[in-house]
C-alpha cells in the first residue's frame, strides 16, 4: 500500500457521485454551501425557512460524506508517517482514537439520516475534505484538518444542535450534542500537538498556521459562516475556546467570513 | 458479633493461583515489545486501508478497530517501563525479519478490489495468531507476579475475539463465488507460509512447544 | 398526450433540453389524466427548488431550474424530481378543480403547516400512481411543522394513505397534531 492516497482514488461504492472541485466552483449559479446556494441570500438555517427541512437534510448529507472523508483522512495519518522520525506514537494513538470517533460519526449520520428522509448519495460528494488531509507534512495535515476543518465541524454541528432544538427534534439534537463533544476533543488534539510539535520550530508553526488560513479560507464561501445573526452557520465561540482557540484567532476567522461575504457577488 | 481475630488464609480455598511462572521480567518485555510492534502495524494498516475499500460497513469497521489495536499498543507501551524499560522504543521490534516480510504482504494489497485479500490477512492469519501467542503468555506467566500483563492480555483478548468474529462474517459474507473462495485461499497459504517462518508474532515459542525428548530406549 | 411548451427552449447555465422536459412533463400529465396543454416555465439561474402554479385554466406552471436537477448530478436533469415536481404541482390543480377545495386559501396565502399537510396528502397519491415518493422525506418535513410526535406521525398516515380528502379534512388532521 501506498504512501500518500490520492483523493481521486478514494473507494465508494455506485451510490455515491463525486463532483469535482472544477465543476463545483465553475458552477455559473454558485456552489453549493451549508445545505443551500451561494447564489441565494442564504439566511441562518433554521426549520422556519420555507426550504429549512430540506436544508438540513442536505447539510445533512454533506455532514455524513465529510465524516467519511475524515475517517480517512486520520486513517492515512496513521499510515503515511513513521514513528519516531516523522511523528510520535501518542499522535498516531490520537489519529486511530479519531478513526473509531469518526466510523460512530458515519454511524451516527446514516442514522440521522434515514431520521430525515435522506437516502446515502442522495446528493453529490465533494472530496475538499480529504484533499486537506493529504499534506505530506504531518503537523501542517493536522492544523488543517484538526484546527480548520474539525473547527468547522464544530460550528455545523452546534448550528444543527440548534435547528433540532428549534424544531422540536429529539433526535437530530441529542446526535448532534454527542458529535459536538467528539470535535471539540478532536480540535483540542490538533491545537495540543500543533503547540508540541513547534515548540522549537517557529518557521514550520507559521508555515502550518498559513496553512490553517487557506484551509479555512476555502471553507468560508460567501462568509456562509460568521458571526452574525444572518449567518447560515454560527461561528461558535465557547466551543472553539474549549477546544484550544484563542480569542484572537477566532477574531480573525470571523474577520476572514465577514471579508468573504462583502466579496462575494450579490 | 464478628470475630475479628479469627485467621485467615491469605489465599481463598477457590484461589489456585500459583508462584511460578515461565517468563522472568527480561523475556516478558521482551515479549512485551514484540507485541507492541505487531499491534502498532496492524492499526497503521487499517487506518491506512480505510480510504482504499469502498464498502461502506468494511470502511466502518476497520475504522473502529483500528482504534481497538492503537489502544493495545498503548497498554503494552505503557507496561514496558514496568518491566525495567524505560526507553520502550528500544524493545517495540519485530520478532525477526520472517515477521517484517509476513507484513510486507500482508499490507500490500491496496487496490478498491481487493478487500478480501485484506480482511484474510488480518483476521484469518494475524489475528488468530495473535490470540494464539497472547492466550500461551497469559496461561504460562505467573498469575500473581505478573498479574499486570495478565489483565493486559484479558482486556486485549475480549478485543481480539470480537474483532474476529466481525472480522470474519465481513469476509464470509463478501465470499459469493467459487473464484472468490480461491482468492481468499491462496493468499491466506501465502501469509500463512511466511507466518510459519516467523515462528508466530513473537517468533520462535510464541505459543510454546508441546513436544518432548523422546526417552533413550533401554 | 398533451401539448406541452417549456420555455426557453433552451438552456445555458444548466445542461437541460427542453423537449426531454416536455416528455417528462407530458407522461405526468397523462397518467394524472390531464389533457390539456401545459405551459412550463423554469428559471434556470435559480438552483433552488421553488415552483408554483401561475394559472389554473390555461394551466401553467413555474419552477426553479433547481426543481428539476439531479441532485447527485449538479446542472443535469433529473427525471424523478422532475416527476415529483411536476406531479405536485398538477394534482394540487386537479384538486383545486374538483369543487373539494373552494375554500382553501390561494397558493401566495398558504402557510408552512398547510403547505406539508397538503403536500403529504399530494405525494401520497403520486406514490400509488407511481410518480415520486421519498415518503420519509415527507414524513421529515411534515414533523418539522406538525411535531415529533406520534400525535402528528398518525396524522401524516392519515394524510399520506387517504384517496381523496377535501380542504376542510386535511386543515382539520393538521390542526389536530400540531405542537403549540
Amino acid at each position: 500500500m501506498r504512501k500518500i492516497f490520492p483523493a481521486e482514488e478514494l473507494a465508494r461504492d455506485a451510490r455515491f457521485i463525486r463532483q469535482t472541485n472544477e465543476q463545483r466552483l465553475s458552477d455559473p449559479r454558485g456552489p453549493r454551501v451549508a445545505g443551500g446556494n451561494a447564489s441565494e441570500q442564504l439566511a441562518k438555517l433554521t426549520p422556519g425557512l420555507p426550504n429549512g427541512p430540506d436544508r438540513a437534510r442536505a447539510l445533512m448529507h454533506g455532514i455524513f460524506v465529510g465524516e467519511i472523508q475524515a475517517l480517512e483522512g486520520a486513517g492515512r495519518t496513521c499510515w503515511d508517517f513513521e514513528v519516531g522520525e516523522d511523528v510520535p506514537f501518542a499522535l498516531k494513538l490520537d489519529m486511530a482514537r479519531q478513526c473509531w470517533d469518526e466510523s460512530r460519526h458515519c454511524e451516527i449520520s446514516v442514522a440521522l439520516a434515514e431520521h430525515m428522509g435522506t437516502e446515502l448519495g442522495e446528493f453529490a460528494e465533494n472530496g475538499l475534505l480529504y484533499e486537506a488531509s493529504c499534506n505530506p507534512d504531518p503537523v501542517l495535515r493536522l492544523t488543517g484538518v484538526n484546527r480548520a476543518l474539525e473547527g468547522l465541524a464544530i460550528d455545523v454541528f452546534n448550528t444543527m444542535k440548534e435547528f433540532g432544538n428549534l424544531a422540536g427534534d429529539p433526535v437530530l439534537e441529542f446526535c448532534e450534542d454527542w458529535m459536538l463533544a467528539d470535535e471539540v476533543t478532536h480540535v483540542k488534539m490538533g491545537s495540543d500537538w500543533l503547540r508540541r510539535l513547534t515548540e522549537n520550530d517557529k518557521e514550520r508553526l507559521e508555515k502550518a498556521l498559513e496553512f490553517q488560513k487557506v484551509v479555512d479560507r476555502l471553507f468560508s464561501f460567501n462568509g456562509f459562516r460568521g458571526e452574525d445573526d444572518d449567518s447560515p452557520i454560527q461561528l461558535t465561540r465557547r466551543f472553539r475556546e474549549l477546544a484550544g482557540f484563542t480569542d484572537d484567532e477566532i477574531d480573525e476567522i470571523a474577520d476572514m467570513s465577514r471579508e468573504a461575504k462583502a466579496e462575494a457577488p450579490s | 458479633m464478628t470475630n475479628t481475630k479469627r485467621p485467615r488464609e491469605p489465599f481463598a480455598p477457590w484461589d489456585r493461583r500459583t508462584l511460578p511462572g515461565l517468563f522472568d521480567v527480561d523475556e516478558t518485555a521482551e515479549r512485551v515489545g514484540h507485541y507492541k510492534w505487531v499491534e502498532t502495524k496492524l492499526f497503521e494498516a487499517l487506518g491506512g486501508w480505510v480510504a482504499t475499500v469502498p464498502e461502506l460497513d468494511v470502511k466502518l469497521r476497520l475504522g473502529t478497530h483500528c482504534y481497538h489495536h492503537a489502544w493495545h499498543a498503548d497498554l503494552f507501551d505503557k507496561r514496558l517501563p514496568e518491566l525495567r524499560e524505560m526507553k520502550t522504543d528500544r524493545l517495540t521490534v519485530p520478532a525477526n525479519d520472517q515477521l517484517v516480510a509476513f507484513f510486507d504482504a500482508m499490507t500490500e494489497p491496496e487496490d478498491a478490489t481487493m478487500t478480501i485479500e485484506k480482511l484474510v490477512g488480518v483476521y484469518r492469519v494475524l489475528i488468530p495468531y495473535k490470540i494464539a501467542a497472547y492466550t500461551y503468555h497469559r496461561n504460562a506467566t505467573s498469575e500473581i507476579t505478573d498479574m499486570p500483563t495478565v489483565r493486559i492480555l484479558d482486556f486485549i483478548l475480549q478485543d481480539e475475539f470480537n474483532d474476529w468474529r466481525e472480522g470474519e462474517m465481513l469476509i464470509q459474507s463478501m465470499i459469493e463465488t467459487e473464484e472468490e473462495i480461491d482468492r481468499a485461499m491462496n493468499h491466506q497459504l501465502k501469509l500463512e507460509k511466511l507466518m510459519l517462518a516467523a515462528g508466530g508474532v513473537a517468533g520462535p515459542g510464541s505459543i510454546g512447544d508441546p513436544y518432548v525428548e523422546m526417552p533413550e530406549e533401554n | 398526450m398533451p401539448q406541452v411548451s417549456v420555455t426557453p427552449e433552451s438552456f445555458e447555465m444548466v445542461f437541460y433540453d427542453a423537449a426531454v422536459i416536455g416528455e417528462v412533463v407530458a407522461e405526468v400529465a397523462e397518467r394524472l389524466g390531464v389533457e390539456e396543454e401545459i405551459t412550463l416555465e423554469i428559471d434556470e439561474k435559480s438552483p433552488l427548488g421553488r415552483s408554483k402554479v401561475v394559472s389554473h385554466d390555461p394551466i401553467e406552471l413555474w419552477v426553479d431550474g433547481g426543481a428539476l436537477e439531479n441532485t447527485q448530478r449538479p446542472r443535469q436533469f433529473g427525471k424523478a424530481r422532475s416527476r415529483d415536481t411536476i406531479g405536485r404541482l398538477l394534482i394540487r390543480i386537479l384538486d383545486r378543480r374538483s369543487g373539494r377545495f373552494d375554500d382553501a386559501p390561494p397558493d401566495d396565502e398558504l402557510e408552512l403547516t398547510q403547505i406539508a399537510a397538503w403536500d403529504v396528502h399530494c405525494v401520497g397519491r403520486l406514490a400509488r400512481l407511481g410518480i415520486g415518493g421519498q415518503q420519509k422525506r415527507r414524513l421529515y418535513q411534515f414533523r418539522n411543522r406538525h411535531g415529533f410526535t406520534d400525535l402528528a406521525d398518525a396524522a401524516f398516515n392519515q394524510l399520506w394513505e387517504s384517496s381523496e380528502l377535501s380542504w376542510s379534512e386535511i386543515e382539520r388532521i393538521s390542526q389536530g397534531c400540531r405542537t403549540p
